[in-house]
């Protein structure tokens, strides 16, 4: 019955038929043949397919497939029915053969029904390679949980807990006499909730906000009535947001209500049938942005996004059209590649790094950075600059390995499909975002995409982009350099080592979350368990903040070990991937040695504990003089005899005068 | 695809069970997993397969499928 089909989109409309027909003549395996075929014809495969081909890998036992499938379904979209569809295959088998980056243990609190966000939120959590362990609290039930400290909730145990509550269980009334006063009980209302969780638990708390309601009685009145309720909610959500500082994470369910629409976001038939404070129809968005705000907490974050030039950043191809063809400033394509380029430099003012990824002779494309004037993006605000005719997979390697981050700290945005395809089946590691065909859609797009969500804003992401700057600068004294000592002593190293204080511990908390390569043990401690290791007296705590003559490079390496009779154990110790080669690991030792002494230790024992991407620091403690004393599974133990040994010392970083040894323990 | 397809494939997504096969006579004690909350997930996914809105206790008034098989049609 098919017939012979030209045109892609109708051969795949072909191929989808005689895969349903097959499937229901029990042919599973051919059917698959010819869904894979439908779905080869799509860069997003529509979501009906991708559940279709999920189904028969799942009835073929191939279940990693399965997985695989279900959380491409996703992708294509925010449809409640496909989320629906896909959750129970994704709860399966997303982990079925790959290992989660993290597992974590959630509870969800609510004050509606909450059944349907648990279930989207184990599948957006799914699609950003967090496994997890969800309890769900009885419906309404979220102060009991949190005030009773035998409840149930705290038997599970959580890592994280949402709060998944809605503004009809804000006790304000419609008009106040005294809005002030009002607002600051029901603030105080939630923010003991979070001190009750606090005291009992060491989960980190995410709050949904409140979105206000599209119908308001009060009118436009209630724009300039502070007393009256919309006001004083929206006073509220600003107020929690003071509150929450970094100690609690906040969905922002204000924003995301308007950018859905506030008549989509809640339908009054479905909170009167079942009590759904938030439809369906906006269950997903929520889900998919409450775990984006999770795996920032996590440390999951992406650092980099590289860009394509040519029809990305102008319109037009540089070497072809020249510096006066290319659409850059005016007209309306012009102005949408200008609107892109702003929203891009708003993103690197968050600390995300930009990398240039061009098929362009170099000369070339580096004179728009240089010579068109409406150019926004600068080549200081670039940390990495290629532009050659090597295929795009290989070029990002480079960029990785440039910039000493990994393939999966990258995101790749480019106009051309084929150069999408190339990357995402060379280096599937990296995340690639699809940019449509009009230029004007292109923020939109990028905005959309949520794993660059934050968890904290430091000094450090504000100077993110001239750190690694210079580090490319560091890479090109070092080939010029007589000797590595010279190297070392060229760079003018400068360092501040002090004990954990408030200002620092978000900082402090994103190294632990995140860092990777040049950590010793991997533990992910918690802002709130940092907290209490900086109030421990038995808790030898320090950070190190870097200069050198190119930059400041801010805070970047980070030291715990406990006072254990004469030993003092180093629990976790760990540094910024951007000043690993340059002795810094050996100035940190020559404080802990100090630390030691200070506190009456005879010892100093190191833990490697092995993960996929710490080799690096295998050999580490063996370099600096530590005997390995025990071992098991891959996880060694070192010890370093301070009265045979001597402190270890480093001649090439000064110390500053605010830090070291000297500083008062806070 | 008829109207009654279409359902099945709502139900399929639903249920997570593509083995559902929908009759007019069938009712939600035919269906194995038909809970108030899967009475909700069909009901929204009706409503987007089909652009249509139910009353809020209409489509819990519904007899079998044969009765909303009609309403759908009446909808078209």
């Amino acid at each position: 019955m098919s017939t012979e089909a030209t045109d892609p989109v109708a051969a795949a409309a072909d191929a989808m038929r005689r895969g349903d027909e097959l499937r229901q003549a029990g042919r599973i395996d051919q059917a698959l043949g010819q869904y894979l075929a439908a779905a080869a014809a799509h860069e997003v495969p529509p979501a009906a397919l991708c559940l279709k081909i999920a189904r028969c890998h799942e009835k073929l036992a191939n279940f990693a497939e399965a997985g695989r499938w279900a959380l491409a379904a996703i992708d294509a979209g925010d449809d409640f029915s496909t989320w629906q569809a896909a959750a129970p295959l994704v709860q399966k088998h997303a982990f079925a053969e790959r290992a989660p980056l993290r597992s974590i243990r959630l509870a969800v609190l609510g004050s509606y029904t909450t059944t349907q966000l648990v279930s989207a939120l184990r599948t957006a959590l799914a699609r950003v390679g967090v496994a997890a362990e969800i309890y769900e609290g009885n419906y309404g039930q979220y102060r009991q949980d949190i005030l009773d400290g035998g409840s149930a909730m705290y038997g599970f145990g959580p890592d994280f807990v949402v709060l998944a509550v809605h503004q009809g269980d804000l006790a304000l009334p419609q008009i106040s006499s005294d809005p002030a006063k009002d607002v600051a009980a029901e603030l105080d209302r939630w923010t003991s909730l979070w001190q009750a969780l606090g005291s009992r638990s060491k989960a980190r708390l995410v709050q949904h906000n409140f979105a206000l309601p599209a119908e308001n009685a009060m009118g436009h009145l209630a724009s300039r009535l502070p007393g009256s309720r919309p006001f004083m909610a929206a006073q509220l959500n600003l107020e929690m947001g003071r509150a929450a500082g970094n100690t609690v994470s906040i969905v922002d369910c204000e924003r995301l209500s308007a950018m859905l629409g506030k008549q989509r976001w809640f339908d009054a038939r479905y909170w009167h049938i079942s009590k759904q404070a938030v439809s369906l129809a906006a269950v997903p968005l929520l889900a998919r942005h409450t775990a984006a705000v999770i795996a920032a907490d996590l440390g999951l974050s992406r650092k980099c996004l590289v860009l394509d030039l040519d029809n990305t950043l102008w319109g037009g191809i540089i070497g072809e059209d020249g510096l006066a063809g290319i659409k850059l400033g005016n007209g309306p394509d012009g102005e949408a590649y200008i609107a892109f380029q702003e929203h891009i430099l708003r993103l690197a003012q968050k600390g995300v790094i930009l990398a240039v990824c061009s098929k362009n002779n170099d000369a070339d494309a580096r004179e728009v950075f240089e010579k068109h004037p409406e150019m926004r993006i600068k080549l200081d605000d670039i940390a990495c600059f290629v532009a050659n005719w090597q295929p795009k997979p290989e070029n990002l390697r480079n960029i990785a390995r440039q910039l000493n981050i990994g393939l999966d700290s990258l995101v790749f945005v480019d106009d051309n499909p084929v150069e999408r395809a190339a990357v995402r089946q060379m280096t599937p590691e990296v995340d690639v975002i699809v940019l449509p065909r009009d230029p004007a859609q292109y923020v939109a797009a990028l905005a959309g995409y949520l794993m660059f969500e934050t968890s904290a804003y430091t000094a450090e992401d504000a100077a993110r982009a001239e750190q690694y700057r210079a580090r490319a600068q560091i890479a090109q004294l070092q080939a010029t350099s007589a000797s590595i000592e010279d190297f070392y002593r060229s760079l003018q190293m400068k360092a501040v080592v002090a004990p954990f204080n408030d200002v620092d511990l978000p900082r402090i908390a994103q190294l632990v979350g995140k860092t990777n390569q040049f950590n010793l043990t991997t533990r992910r401690h918690t802002l709130e368990q940092l907290r209490q290791f900086a109030a421990d007296p038995a808790c030898v705590h320090l950070t190190m903040r870097l200069s050198d003559r190119f930059a400041d490079h801010g805070l970047i390496s980070v030291a715990i070990a406990f006072v254990r009779e004469d030993v003092l154990d180093i629990d976790t110790w760990l540094m910024s991937c951007r000043v690993i080669g340059r002795t810094v690991e050996a100035e940190m030792l020559k404080h802990l040695c100090m630390w030691a002494a200070e506190r009456g230790c005879r010892v100093l024992r190191g833990t490697y504990i092995p993960t996929a991407k710490n080799g690096m620091v295998a050999e580490v403690y063996g370099k600096y003089g530590f005997t390995q004393v025990a071992h098991s599974a891959g996880t060694t133990i070192w010890e370093y005899d301070l009265g045979a040994k001597g402190p270890i010392n480093n001649t090439f970083i000064q110390n500053g005068v605010a830090g070291g040894f000297t500083h008062e323990r806070a | 695809m008829s109207v009654l397809e279409r359902l099945e494939q709502v139900f399929h997504n639903v249920f997570g069970n593509d083995q559902i096969r929908l009759t007019d006579q069938t009712t939600a004690a035919d269906i194995p997993g038909w809970d108030s909350v899967a009475h909700i997930n069909l009901m929204f996914g009706i409503e987007q397969e089909f652009g249509v809105q139910f009353g809020s206790s209409e489509f819990a008034e519904m007899a079998n499928v044969g009765q909303l098989v009609r309403w759908l049609e009446a909808r078209r």
